[in-house]
């Protein structure tokens, strides 16, 4: 894969920490890449798996999932919820032959901005490592080769 | 201090005759029918007297119980979803139910999911060694024992052989390796099944440990177990002696070589798959689901696959109607939903017209959720599925990859 590669990623953020923690880097002018479409969840502990793997089989190379910090959910326990989904989910792509780092669980409050950068950063940087997610051309209908 | 280990037997000469093993599975169901301890039985007899043909029955009367006498080990049949869906979940009657271990897994599974009423069953757990597909097993009979299927009045499965009576009366024995190199093997999930004394019902009974006696072993699970046998015993419809320790030690041995088999088996199996590089293991399963018609049998089958409004359906907008193979989205919603929680019962799998193997895919990450969540489907009512719940501890866990200490995600 040539580093031209520039893989779509899916940015799944919690309205209180994450996504005011991709605020502040935007305020703040930090750089990350601009790869990432953001989505904005109420909570972590909304993000039922399937959205991970319609993302996935919908031509999206990396889904990356940030919220609060353990003991700082908005909602007491939502993120811990979805630690333990993404857990599952991880082994799930595992199983079926998609590398698990496709998929990445972060903890960024309001106050990371920089956090949040470097966070996007590093996974731009992995998934373009990984190159374009085969499930892609498995669902549009291509096999796998 | 009570035992809870015993060799039981009907007193009644009948049922000794009938039933495997004396007789007392058949004896407890009679009795518990008799004498109004539940309101219904629910067990598996043969249709049309074809042994590779069984249909689970609701039975009140208690005179139709020998009926559901002798093991059939060529048509595995689910209890659960009879309990769930036709029997409203057992929450209106009594039941004594008769269940292979992942039948009793799966009703356990369920009850956890307040889908069906636990406290109303009386879960008479059978030992299993195992079951063959039905086609299998006729084909099995005619090509590789040379006899007539429907010569068979009785088979069993015994020290790695499988063991047949014909009409005559006459036996033949067979190595279960030998077969299997004909291409005659039990259901892959069966292979891989450790589960083989289904100690999570009430009671486990089996023939391992009767030294040879026309009896049945007794492993009483739970108080529910006591009671019942306690009255059956008083009554006089059973007849129990204490297991001795050779009795005991003898059960032991069997069912740990039956278990060791079986995590070699299931080693075996699923390193292959873990021995890929990703995209072969992408491809293998790619090339195995893109031959799904979308029938829906997997999800209809599966006794933990209860929901009303299920993802799979178009109008949930996962994965597009009309369409067949499916989207990839299809299994991957099912595998998503279950595996933590399936019992490796093989309906799915045994149902799928185009033999996706299915179970394998299922136990792949089940194994690997085991390990994470310390969760062990189907065997304590208490422990709740480990996607539905969070412990305080992990309040205090930083890393977004560790749920505990023991837990750390290579
Ligand atoms: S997924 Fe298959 S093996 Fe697992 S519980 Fe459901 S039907 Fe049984
Ligand atoms: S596939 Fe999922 S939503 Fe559908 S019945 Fe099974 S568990 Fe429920
Ligand atoms: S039973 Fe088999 S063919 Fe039918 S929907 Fe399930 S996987 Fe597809
Ligand atoms: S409110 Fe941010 S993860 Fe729950």
């Amino acid at each position: 894969m040539s580093n031209s590669f520039e893989p779509k990623i899916l940015a799944f953020l919690c309205n209180w920490c994450s996504y005011a923690g991709a605020d502040l880097a935007g305020v703040s002018r930090m750089q990350y890449p601009p790869n990432i479409r953001v989505v904005r969840f109420m909570c972590t502990g909304r993000i039922d798996p399937l959205f991970i793997l319609k993302a996935l089989t919908s031509g999206v190379d990396g889904v990356i999932i940030a919220g609060c910090h353990p003991s700082e959910c908005h909602y007491g326990k939502g993120n811990l919820y979805t630690r333990r989904r993404i857990l599952m989910t991880k082994k799930l792509l595992e199983c079926i032959g998609i590398d698990p780092a496709r998929l990445r669980l972060e903890w960024v409050a309001a106050s990371e901005g920089p956090k949040f950068a470097q966070v996007i950063r590093d996974f731009t940087e992995e998934t373009k490592k990984l190159g374009l997610n085969p499930l892609e051309a498995l669902t549009r209908g291509e096999g796998i080769k | 201090m009570k035992t809870n280990l015993y060799l039981a037997w009907s007193s009644d000469r009948k049922i000794q005759e009938t039933g495997n093993s004396g007789g007392a599975v058949t004896a407890l169901l009679k009795f518990a029918l008799e004498h109004k301890k539940v309101d219904a039985v629910l067990a598996v007899k043969k249709r049309n007297n074809s042994r590779f043909d069984a249909v689970p029955t609701l039975i009140t009367d208690p005179g139709l119980i020998h009926e559901t006498a002798g093991t059939l080990h060529f048509a595995p049949v689910s209890m659960v979803k009879i309990v769930k869906n036709y029997l409203d979940g057992a929450r209106n009657m009594k039941i004594a139910v008769t269940c292979k271990p992942c039948d009793a897994r799966a009703i356990i599974e369920l009850a956890k999911r307040k889908q069906i009423q636990l406290e109303n069953l009386f879960l008479i757990g059978l030992n299993c060694s195992g079951t063959f597909l039905p086609t299998v097993a006729e084909q099995m009979i005619s090509e590789a024992y040379g006899e007539n299927p429907q010569d068979l009045v009785k088979e069993e499965v015994d020290n790695g052989k499988l063991i047949i009576t014909l009409k005559d009366g006459s036996t033949r024995e067979k190595d279960l390796e030998e077969l299997a190199q004909k291409g005659f093997e039990m259901r892959e999930n069966c292979l891989r099944c450790s589960y083989k004394i289904p100690r999570m019902a009430d009671i486990a009974c089996g023939k391992w440990g009767n030294s040879g006696k026309e009896a049945t072993f007794i492993e009483i699970c739970s108080p529910k177990g006591h009671e019942f046998l306690d009255a059956a015993a008083e009554n006089g419809a059973l007849v129990m002696e204490a297991a001795t320790s050779e009795q005991i030690e003898e059960r032991k041995q069997e069912e740990t070589a039956a278990v060791e088999n079986a995590q070699a088996r299931e080693q075996k199996e699923l390193d292959v798959l873990k021995n890929y590089s990703p995209d072969e293991r992408l491809k293998f399963w790619s090339s195995h689901l893109q031959r799904c018609i979308k029938c829906f049998g997997c999800r209809d089958a599966c006794p933990l696959c209860y929901c009303k409004d299920c993802y799979l359906e178009p109008y949930r907008g996962c994965v597009a109607g009309g369409e067949t193979p499916p989207d990839i989205m299809f299994q991957l919603i099912r595998l998503s939903h279950v595996a933590d929680s399936c019992v490796n019962c093989g309906q799915c799998q045994d149902v799928c017209p185009m033999e996706i193997p299915l179970t394998r895919l299922y136990n792949c990450l089940n194994r690997e959720l085991v390990r994470i969540f310390d969760y062990q489907p189907g065997v304590d009512v208490n422990q709740y599925p480990p996607l539905t719940i969070v412990t305080d501890q992990e309040l205090f866990i930083d890393a977004p990859d560790i749920i505990n200490i023991t837990s750390a995600a290579e």
